[in-house]
């Protein structure tokens, strides 16, 4: 089998910057084969990527030693667009890239740079329309099609040209777990056609699937090999800010032999050396704080998008209690974002009712609102604007007519809250992705609302900031916050939430707490979710616990068959 | 909202070459030109109606009615007062308003909403990207025609952004239906702001992306959608050239038509 891709002591500094983004890159990549890069925020992959293309050092300048191979071919000698001849490169962004009428335009554009003839573009538009499963979208406007269709057209289009290594910087962000099942098994088909596939992700079980992985952390590949080595070194996976396979985790907390990467190896191990006894889950019967009054109530509600007449939500009832930790969960185009912009106004009902305290939405003004309900959207730079992070964050109490003396004081406060004590002078602009979620964050804690809803908070951040980001609103929740989070990540869901709804076409199809609703997988997969690996065994086992350490305390309380029930426990036999 | 035209019908309009289609359409507005007096030009407003018509795009004449209605209602009340005619029907101190000029305002009023018309036919029959080819057919360097038709592309993205920065903002309790003047500029600015750092990265990445998959302005490609003069492209042209010559004829040589002698 041949070298695709060589790297030769690759060092990279982009022009304004002094640290070099890339350094000292060696290895090499080989043919059929699927390579996944993984690393912290800022470790220097999509750079990595872009040196495959020559948009490293063509289109972005700097300072570049070394050598980077492809087929042979010095990529730094080439045009970006002779290149794109062998190699095809997937940008993070995809809805920047999609910019024609229709998809079969889009598909075409590629080829029709190469100056393939007609009946030759035509053939590989039909071709690779099947390959990611659009053919009947072929009319269609690109702006039209869900989240995951958008990727895979996005995929596809760079498909056209036939690449050899196909590069895909993180392709599965946005998207819901089915999205990512469909850009993923792409990915399998690619490597029989004999191509090398480099893939840029943050989750652990997208480098099972892989033949290599590679782990960068601070512009240096730390680590090259196969997953089953890679992936069980969890003090090296921690140090590049990658989330460690939690099977593993649990297996070397509890002292446990073997290294199983998914649920279903840990439990033919768990069976084969008798580590432990399933049983039956008794989950707990109500929310921990059922009894307080709501805040937010839905009555009957629907709501139908008047631009393309769908109605997004076909009456939704529901009733948010204070001090909840609640988790939205549901495929993209599900209804999520739409529910809850209709919890702080944005969106008024179409029929039925949304109740703020018992009031209807629609009687409230916008500043009531925006003090009862903060509402953080998924992308922090939907919002930034100001010269510096104190001005940014005090803009909701500055519009509110707050005295000036407030605003600075609930500013720091706010500011104290997200961790970013002393960024009052910075430039909101030149922070990281996951500083300016957490500008965002302050922006809308600075008024005190009782309820903060955010869209997507753990998208684009790495393993370490999702955390960081996580345990601070657990911190806001313990504090009296009533704490709402639309999320794909179902880790994020099952650690943090104590209660989970999951909405399939504009309807509740679960509603309870987060532990009951993981444990109907059933009902789940008909919304096209399944839980976490660690979930999937916690269900197996019988066990409450949705976290590692949670499942290592439950399960050393359990040492010998007699003692089986959990002195604990005080949930209610009969209910 | 789509802002966009094109309405995927597929009528026999819609089959023609781009370059016809613009070319018929710059005949068209000539034709225009042609008469201003409004029973004649009302002719030519009904002989644009059945092209719309067989085009299937009076959806779109529905969606911009407001504009043809304000622009006929606004040139036949506003035209009398600058045009001066001969025969008087009303007067108020200095203004006058004579029959011609008032035939000429509602004739300058179906021209204009004549002239959108076509225009609305040929946005809603062909697609961006025919249009780009057909330009580039008709001798427009390739770089100029994408730029065109890329920037046109970028509006609806750019549309969607600024909603949802509105709402982004609104959510943080600023409030955009009251104040001052001046208030007003002032919360003008987080809005704009963000929409302008998300042009600069939109585009950025768009570059990208155009790169990574070959484009290149100075070399030649191949378009997928490849105009093509047909049988029915020359019989449209020459059909609407008959029609130029025979209304020039009319105007210049038999002088009908004629609201206003010495006006267009």
């Amino acid at each position: 089998m041949g070298v695709a891709v060589t790297f030769e002591d690759l060092s990279f500094t982009y022009r304004q910057n002094n640290r070099p983004s890339l350094r000292n890159i060696q290895g090499q990549m080989e043919e059929a084969r699927t390579v996944v890069l993984m690393g912290h925020s800022g470790a220097g992959k999509s750079t990595l990527c872009c040196t495959l293309n020559g948009l490293v050092p063509r289109f972005f300048r700097g300072q570049y030693e070394g050598r980077v191979l492809v087929k042979g071919e010095e990529v730094a000698r080439r045009k970006v667009a002779e290149m794109s001849r062998i190699v095809g490169l997937v940008l993070q962004d995809f809805e920047a890239q999609l910019f024609s009428t229709n998809v079969e335009l889009e598909m075409a554009f590629g080829p029709e740079n190469h100056c393939l003839p007609r009946p030759e573009i035509e053939h590989r538009i039909h071709r690779y329309l099947s390959f990611v499963g659009l053919e009947r979208m072929r009319q269609r406007e690109p702006a039209t099609l869900s989240g995951g269709q958008k990727q895979r057209l996005a995929i596809g289009s760079v498909l056209a040209l036939e690449p050899k290594v196909l590069v895909m910087d993180e392709p599965t962000t946005d998207l819901d777990p089915q999205g990512r099942e469909e850009v993923l098994s792409i990915a399998d088909d690619l490597r029989e056609e004999g191509g090398l596939l480099l893939l840029v992700d943050h989750e652990p079980e997208t480098g099972l699937r892989a033949d290599q992985v590679w782990l960068m952390r601070d512009g240096q590949v730390v680590a090259q090999g196969t997953p089953a080595e890679i992936l069980v070194n969890l003090s090296l996976l921690k140090s590049c800010g990658i989330k460690p396979p939690p099977t593993v985790e649990l297996f070397e907390e509890m002292g446990w032999p073997g290294r199983p990467l998914t649920a279903e190896k840990a439990t033919s191990l768990i069976i084969e050396q008798n580590l432990a006894r399933p049983r039956k889950l008794k989950a707990p019967a109500s929310l921990p704080n059922a009894g307080g009054p709501p805040v937010l109530m839905a009555e009957g509600l629907r709501y139908v998008y008047p631009t393309y007449q769908i109605e997004a939500l076909q009456g939704i009832d529901l009733s948010i209690r204070e001090g909840e930790f609640l988790a939205i969960l549901g495929q993209n185009g599900s209804g999520k974002t739409t529910l809850a912009k209709h919890f702080n106004g944005l969106l008024k009902p179409t029929s039925g009712r949304m109740l703020i305290h018992g009031r209807p939405s629609t009687d409230y003004s916008r500043r009531e609102l925006a003090k009862r309900v903060g509402y953080v959207f998924q992308n922090p730079d939907h919002q930034i604007f100001a010269r510096t992070v104190k001005e940014e964050v005090g803009f909701g109490l500055k519009v509110l007519g707050e005295h000036p003396k407030m605003i600075e004081k609930r500013v720091a406060e706010a500011l104290e809250v997200v961790g970013l004590q002393g960024y009052e002078g910075k430039v909101p602009f030149t922070l990281t992705k996951g500083e300016r979620q957490r500008v965002a964050v302050a922006s809308v804690l600075a008024v005190q609302p009782e309820v903060i809803v955010l869209d997507e908070p753990t998208t684009g951040l790495d393993y370490a900031q999702q955390r960081n980001m996580m345990e601070m609103l657990r911190r806001l929740n313990r504090s009296g916050h009533t704490v709402i989070v639309i999320t794909h990540s179902m880790w994020v869901a099952a650690e943090y939430g104590t209660r989970a709804i999951v909405l399939k076409d504009g309807n509740i199809l679960l509603d309870g707490p987060t532990r009951v609703v993981f444990s109907d997988e059933a009902q789940l997969a008909r919304a096209s979710l399944h839980p976490p690996s660690l979930v999937r065994l916690s269900n197996w086992l019988g066990t409450q616990a949705m976290t590692v350490q949670k499942m290592v305390e439950e399960l050393r309380e359990i040492p010998n068959p007699n003692n089986r029930i959990n002195p604990n426990c005080q949930c209610p036999t009969s209910s | 909202m789509n802002i966009f035209l094109y309405l995927d019908k597929g009528t026999w309009i819609h089959h023609l070459d781009p370059r016809t289609k613009m070319i018929g359409t710059l005949i068209l507005f000539l034709i225009c030109l042609c008469f201003n007096h409004p029973l004649y030009m009302g002719g030519i407003s009904l002989g644009v109606m059945a092209i719309a018509l067989s085009a299937r795009a009076l959806f779109n004449f529905w969606r911009v009615r407001y504009i043809l209605i304000l622009l006929i209602t606004f040139s036949t009340v506003m035209w009398p007062f600058f045009a001066e005619g001969t025969t008087p029907l009303w007067s108020w101190g200095s203004l006058r308003i004579s029959e011609e000029s008032l035939l000429y305002g509602i004739a300058m009023g179906l021209r204009l909403a004549t002239f959108v018309a076509t225009g609305i036919i040929l946005l809603s029959t062909t697609r961006n990207e025919e249009l780009t080819n057909g330009l580039i057919r008709l001798g427009l360097p390739y770089p100029v025609a994408f730029a065109l038709s890329t920037a046109l592309r970028l509006v609806p993205t750019f549309a969607g952004a600024a909603a949802t920065i509105v709402q982004a903002q609104i959510s943080r309790g600023l409030d955009l239906e009251s104040g001052s003047l001046i208030s007003r500029i002032g919360k003008f600015i987080p809005q704009a702001v963000p929409l302008f750092v998300y042009a600069i990265r939109h585009t950025n990445l768009l570059a990208m992306a155009l790169e990574s998959k070959g484009f290149d302005p100075e070399s030649p490609r191949t378009l997928y959608y490849e105009p093509r003069m047909r049988k029915i492209d020359y019989l449209t042209l020459i059909l609407l050239s008959g029609v130029l010559v025979i209304s020039t004829y009319m105007r210049l040589g038999l002088g009908l038509g004629i609201a206003m002698p010495g006006r267009m």
